[in-house]
C-alpha cells in the first residue's frame, strides 16, 4: 500500500478517514487575502535540562558506558535502546527504550533529531540558560524580548489569536509580543460575574477601566480581547453551551508524569481546531532536573514526552501540512553520573523537530565524541550545532521569516537542511511499522 | 508600548513623567480621596497606606487610623519586633480553624472525612511527632502538615497583627524555595521548615538562616544534598546555594572565566563573583551532609530513621578544596568544610547586594535604584554578625526616602490580591483546598513551586491573560456560593443612610490606596444609583441594593488600581 506522509498513525475509524475531503482552510493565514505560507509553530520546552545522552544515547561509546554505569541506555538486554536508521557517524545512536512512539514518528519520517546542539554560552545555570535561549541571543546579555516574539512581530502576526502559551504565564520566548495569550483551558476562559442582574453594566465598566495605556491596563485589554475572540470561536451546542473538547478517536493524551504536557498540548490542539489564526504556541514540560533518582524519574518523563507528542500529532492529523513542533531544553546533563543516582548540569543536548515539512527519519548535526579532550570543559557533551540554526531554518522554511537577523541578530551559522522549503516536493516514506490510515 | 518583563518600572515611570524618587505628594497627611481626571497610577498616597500595602497585606478596617496615630517610624519598629503573645485575634482564628481531610479506606487504614483542627500548628508539633507521618499509609496524612501550614499562612496573612513578619516569611519561603509536595518526607515535616527555619530567622541573621536551611529536611531532600556523597558529589544544592540563595545570578561569571584565578580579585582572596569551579568545590564540601532516614552507611551500619540532620564522614570528601579563592585544608573536622562555605557565600559583598536588591524588589519596586541597594548592602555587611541583621537592613529600607516616595510599582501577586481583598472587606476566612487550587490556577503555588527560584518577582510575570482573567474572577469566586473559603457581609458593613456616591466613596476608601480616575468613580456611582440620584440613598428593593453594593465592591477590586501596591 502506498502510504502518504499525511498519515494518522494510530488506528482510526473509517468515518474519520472519510472526513478527509473537508479540508480545513484559512487557518495558517492571518487575514483574508494574505496568502503567505506559514506553519503553526509549537515549541515544547523541557524545563530543567533534559538528559539528551539518555534520550538519544550513543549506546556503544566506551566513554559513555564507563561514565554512566547503570544510568545508561544499553545496546542489548532489557534496557536496550530503540534502533534508529540514518543516524550521524560517531556512535550507535538509540532512542530511550520508553520512547517507542517517538521511534514510530521517526520511522514515519515525521521526526528529525539534532544532536550535540545548544547554547554557545558556557552557563550551567538553568535560569540563565533559559533566559539566553529564549531570548535567542546566547553570547551575553539578555534581550528585552524573546525570539518567538521577534518572529511574530517581524511577520506582523495580526491574526485573531496569533500566539498562545498553554499555561498560566507567557514564557520569555514570547515576551514582547503584545497579543500573546496565556491560558490553560479555552472552554472556561470567560468572566464569571456573581451578579446576573447587573452583568452587562459590569462588563461595560470593566471594559472602560482597561482602556488606558498603563501596563496593567494594556494587559487587561489584551485579556478582554482574547476572551472575546476565544468565546466567539468556541464550538457550542444549540443551547449555546460550550461543547467540551474531544480529541480525534483513538487519541489518548498521557496521564502520570506526562499529564502536564498532555493537558497543554490538548489545549493547543483544541485552539488550532477552533480556526483561530494561531501561528505559534508554547508548551512547558518540567521535571527534567534529574540530579537524583534519574533511573526512576527519567523513563516516566520520556514516556510522557513520547505519548504526548504522538497524541498531539495524531490529534492534528488534518493539519499536518501546516504544523511544526520543536522540542528543546536549556542544556544537557553531565556525561559522568554522580554518586547519588543522577546527573548534574551539562552542556550539549538533543533537539527534536516534528512535522510533515521536516525531512524526518534522519539525524542531523556533528558528533563531537565523548573522550575527555572532546568534551566541553572536559566534562560535558560539546556543542557542534548552535540551537539557533534549527530554529532559524524552521522560521525561514516553515514560518514566514524573511531574514534570520530579524529574529537572531548576528547569527551566522549555516542551516542543516532539515526542513522542506515551501513548494519543495516532500519525499514519501517507504517503510512504516505501525498500522496506518491514509489521509 | 513594548513589554519587557525587566522594564515594568521604567515603563510606568515614563508614563507618569517622573523618576523613581521624585513623586509629588509625599507624606500627605489626608486620606480624603480626590478624584483625578486622568489615570494617575503613580500618585503617591499617604505613608500609612504605602506601609499597609507594602509591609502588610493591605489595610484592614481601622489600620490606617492606627498607623497614622502611632506614627510611621513607631509602626516600623513595632513590626520589626513581633510578639506572638500580642496577637489575640490571629491566635483565636488559628485555634478554631478547621481544614477538611478526606480519603478512602486503603490497605490497613479506614476512610476519613472530617473537619480537623490545625493540630500540627496549634500544638507545635516537633520532629518526633511529624516524622512518623512520613510512613503513614494514607497520602492525605503525609501531606496534611503542609496543608495545615498553608491554611495557617492564609489565616496569619489575613489576621495577624505582625504583618511585616508575614510579608517577610513569604519572601524567605520564596528565596529558599522548596516544593513541599515533591517528597512526602518534606510535606510531612513542613511545619519544622516553616517555623524553625523560615519564621525563626526571617528578621534574624542571614548566615544562621543559610546554615539552618542547609541542614533542614526540606532543603536536604529538595535539592538532593541528603543523597550527596564523595565521588562525584551531587551539585544540585551547591549550585543553587550560590546562584539563588547567596551571590545570585548577577555574580555568576562562568561565561567570562574558566579558571578560578582569572576571576578579578581572586588572587587577592576577594573574587568578585563565582564560576563552576566554585560550585564543584562547594558540592564536595557538602558531601556527607544528610538527613537520617534509615539509609545504609556500610554493611549493616545504618543511620536511624528519625529525620534528624546527620553528618556521615564516610561519605565526605576530605581532600583540600578552594572556594571563592579561599583554601580549605584537607581533613577538617566534621561539618567544617560546609560551614566554611556557608560563611564565605553568606558574607560575600555580592550576596549583600543580591539580597538587598531582592528585598527592594519585594517591598519597593521591580527596578530599585542602585544607590539604595548599595546603601542597604553596606548596612547588611556591617551587621553580618548581628542577631538581627535582617531586621536592621529592612528597617533602613522601610525608612528610606525611596520607600515613602514611590507607590504602585508592584503588581500584586495572586496571594496578595486575595488576602488584601479579604482584609479590606473584613471577611471571615475559612481556608480550604479549593482556594489554594484557585491560587494555583492563577500561577501561585504556595509551597508547591517546582523550580528552586520561587515565584517570579517581576510584575509583568503576573499580567498574562490567564493571570488577568483569574484575578478578576477570583474576586467573584470568593463571594460565590461554591468556593466557601470566606464569608462576607458587605451590605452590613456599609454605614446606613449613605447616598449612592457616599457608598462608593466608602468602599473605594476601604479598597484603594490611590483615588481612581473620575471616569471610574462615575461608573461605580452609576452602578450604585441605577435610576436614582447619586446624591440620594439608593432606591430599589433591599435585595437589589445589596446586589449593587456587592457588585460595586467586586468592581473596585477589579480596577487597575487595586492590582498595584
Amino acid at each position: 500500500m502506498t502510504v502518504s506522509r499525511r498519515t494518522f498513525i494510530v488506528g482510526c475509524s473509517a468515518a474519520i478517514a472519510a472526513m478527509t475531503g473537508s479540508a480545513v482552510r484559512g487557518l495558517a493565514f492571518a487575514q483574508p487575502g494574505d496568502t503567505t505560507r506559514r506553519d503553526i509553530l509549537v515549541v515544547v520546552f523541557l524545563r530543567g535540562g533534559c538528559d539528551g545522552l539518555s534520550l538519544v544515547a550513543p549506546v556503544n561509546d566506551p566513554f559513555y558506558k564507563g561514565a554512566r554505569g547503570e544510568l545508561r541506555v544499553e545496546e542489548s538486554g532489557q534496557n536496550a535502546g530503540l534502533l534508529l536508521s540514518n543516524t550521524i557517524p560517531g556512535a550507535d545512536f538509540r532512542l530511550h527504550p520508553r520512547a517507542t512512539l517517538l521511534q514510530s514518528l521517526y520511522i514515519n519520517r515525521s521526526l528529525a533529531i539534532v544532536h550535540a546542539c545548544g547554547l554557545r554560552n558556557g552557563t550551567r545555570s538553568h535560569f540563565e540558560a533559559m533566559d539566553y535561549m529564549e531570548g535567542g541571543i546566547p553570547e551575553s546579555g539578555v534581550p528585552a524580548n524573546g525570539w518567538l516574539a521577534r518572529y511574530l512581530n517581524s511577520i506582523n502576526a495580526s491574526g485573531y489569536l496569533p500566539a498562545v502559551a498553554a499555561g498560566t504565564r507567557v514564557p520569555f520566548s514570547m515576551v514582547g509580543f503584545n497579543d500573546a495569550a496565556a491560558l490553560t483551558d479555552p472552554t472556561s476562559f470567560n468572566l464569571s460575574w456573581n451578579s446576573w442582574r447587573y452583568r452587562s453594566q459590569l462588563n461595560q465598566a470593566l471594559d472602560a477601566f482597561y482602556s488606558g495605556d498603563s501596563p496593567v491596563q494594556q494587559a487587561g485589554r489584551t485579556t478582554l480581547t482574547a476572551i472575546a475572540r476565544i468565546n466567539e470561536r468556541l464550538p457550542r451546542d444549540s443551547q449555546g453551551r460550550v461543547i467540551p473538547y474531544t480529541p480525534e478517536t483513538g487519541v489518548r493524551y498521557p496521564g502520570g508524569r506526562g499529564a502536564s504536557l498532555g493537558n497543554a498540548l490538548r489545549t493547543v490542539a483544541s485552539l488550532i481546531k477552533m480556526d483561530i489564526g494561531l501561528l505559534a504556541a508554547t508548551v512547558d514540560y518540567g521535571g527534567w532536573d534529574t540530579h537524583e533518582g534519574q533511573r526512576w524519574i527519567f523513563p516516566e518523563l520520556v514516556a510522557g514526552l513520547a505519548e504526548g507528542l504522538y497524541a498531539f500529532y495524531n490529534d492534528l492529523w488534518r493539519y499536518h501540512d501546516r504544523l511544526t513542533v520543536v522540542v528543546m531544553s536549556e542544556f544537557g546533563r553531565r556525561l559522568k553520573a554522580n554518586r547519588s543516582g543522577g546527573t548534574d548540569h551539562g552542556h550539549g543536548n538533543v533537539m527534536l523537530v516534528l512535522g510533515e515539512g521536516i525531512r524526518g527519519g534522519k539525524m542531523y548535526g556533528v558528533w563531537p565524541g565523548l573522550a575527555t579532550e572532546q568534551l566541553d570543559n572536559g566534562v560535558d557533551l560539546a556543542i557542534t550545532t548552535d540551537y539557533r540554526a534549527v530554529l532559524a531554518e524552521i522560521l525561514i522554511k516553515r514560518g514566514a521569516l524573511q531574514t534570520v537577523d530579524q529574529v537572531f541578530p548576528g547569527f551566522r551559522g549555516s542551516l542543516l537542511g532539515l526542513a522542506y522549503s515551501p513548494g519543495e516536493t516532500i519525499e514519501r516514506p517507504h517503510r512504516v511499522n505501525l498500522p496506518l490510515v491514509t489521509r | 508600548m513594548i513589554w519587557s518583563r525587566r522594564r515594568f518600572l521604567g515603563a510606568s515611570a515614563t508614563m507618569a513623567g517622573a523618576g523613581i524618587v521624585d513623586f509629588p505628594g509625599k507624606h500627605t497627611s489626608s486620606i480624603t480621596f480626590q478624584t483625578h481626571s486622568q489615570t494617575d497610577l503613580a500618585a503617591t498616597p499617604p505613608i500609612e497606606l504605602i506601609a499597609l500595602n507594602r509591609m502588610a497585606y493591605g489595610p484592614r478596617p481601622g489600620d490606617v487610623a492606627r498607623v497614622r496615630q502611632m506614627g510611621f517610624t513607631a509602626y516600623v519598629d513595632e513590626q520589626l519586633n513581633p510578639n506572638d503573645a500580642d496577637d489575640a485575634l490571629c491566635a483565636s482564628k488559628l485555634t478554631s480553624a478547621r481544614l477538611r481531610i478526606q480519603y478512602d479506606a486503603g490497605m490497613g487504614y479506614p476512610a476519613v472525612d472530617e473537619m480537623r483542627l490545625l493540630r500540627t500548628i496549634i500544638e507545635n508539633w516537633g520532629l518526633a511527632q511529624l516524622w512518623p507521618l512520613t510512613k503513614h499509609p494514607a497520602y492525605q496524612e503525609r501531606i496534611r502538615p503542609v496543608e495545615e501550614v498553608r491554611a495557617a499562612t492564609l489565616i496569619r496573612a489575613v489576621y495577624s497583627k505582625w504583618q511585616l513578619r508575614e510579608v517577610l516569611v513569604e519572601f524567605w519561603h520564596n528565596h529558599f524555595n522548596v516544593d513541599a509536595y515533591s517528597d512526602t518526607r518534606i510535606s510531612a515535616t513542613w511545619p519544622l521548615y516553616d517555623r524553625d527555619v523560615i519564621r525563626r530567622h526571617c528578621l534574624g541573621n542571614f548566615r544562621n538562616m543559610v546554615r539552618d536551611v542547609a541542614k533542614s529536611i526540606a532543603m536536604g531532600f529538595y535539592l538532593d544534598n541528603a543523597f550527596s556523597r564523595d565521588g562525584p558529589a551531587n551539585e544540585n544544592y551547591a549550585r543553587e546555594l550560590f546562584e539563588l540563595h547567596t551571590l545570585g545570578q548577577e555574580n555568576y561569571l562562568n561565561h567570562l572565566y574558566n579558571r578560578w584565578r582569572d576571576v578579578p580579585g581572586a588572587l587577592e582572596g576577594n573574587p568578585i563573583g563565582y564560576i563552576d569551579q566554585d560550585v564543584y568545590e562547594a558540592a564536595r564540601a557538602f558531601t556527607g551532609w544528610t538527613i537520617a532516614h534509615g539509609q545504609t552507611i556500610s554493611g549493616s551500619l545504618r543511620l536511624p530513621d528519625t529525620g534528624e540532620f546527620a553528618y556521615v564522614d564516610l561519605w565526605h570528601d576530605n581532600a583540600q578544596k578552594r572556594v571563592l579563592a579561599f583554601e580549605i585544608d584537607p581533613n577538617q573536622p566534621p561539618l567544617s568544610d560546609g560551614e566554611t562555605v556557608i560563611r564565605l557565600v553568606s558574607e560575600h559583598p555580592g550576596t549583600a547586594r543580591h539580597i538587598c536588591r531582592k528585598l527592594c524588589r519585594r517591598l519597593l519596586a521591580d527596578d530599585p535604584p542602585d544607590s539604595l541597594v548599595n546603601r542597604l548592602a553596606r548596612i547588611w555587611l556591617e551587621n553580618k554578625d548581628a542577631s538581627n541583621q535582617i531586621a536592621i537592613t529592612v528597617r533602613a529600607l522601610l525608612l528610606s526616602d525611596e520607600f515613602a516616595s514611590t507607590f504602585g510599582r508592584k503588581v500584586k501577586r495572586p496571594f496578595e490580591v486575595v488576602v488584601s481583598f479579604l482584609r479590606a472587606t473584613n471577611a471571615e476566612v475559612t481556608p480550604n483546598r479549593d482556594l489554594f487550587w484557585q491560587l494555583q490556577e492563577m500561577g501561585y503555588r504556595m509551597f508547591n513551586w517546582g523550580p528552586p527560584t520561587g515565584h517570579p518577582e517581576e510584575s509583568a510575570a503576573w499580567l498574562s491573560t490567564n493571570g488577568m482573567l483569574r484575578r478578576w474572577n477570583i474576586i467573584n469566586y470568593l463571594q460565590s456560593s461554591w468556593l466557601k473559603a470566606a464569608t462576607f457581609d458587605l451590605p452590613g458593613q456599609t454605614p446606613p443612610g449613605l447616598t449612592a456616591r457616599q457608598i462608593v466613596e466608602f468602599w473605594v476608601g476601604r479598597l484603594l490606596a490611590v483615588p481612581p480616575p473620575t471616569s471610574t468613580m462615575n461608573r461605580l456611582i452609576d452602578l450604585m444609583r441605577q435610576n436614582g440620584s447619586a446624591d440620594a440613598p439608593p432606591t430599589g428593593s433591599a435585595d437589589e441594593i445589596a446586589d449593587r453594593i456587592r457588585s460595586v465592591v467586586t468592581l473596585i477590586a477589579m480596577t487597575p488600581e487595586f492590582q498595584l501596591r
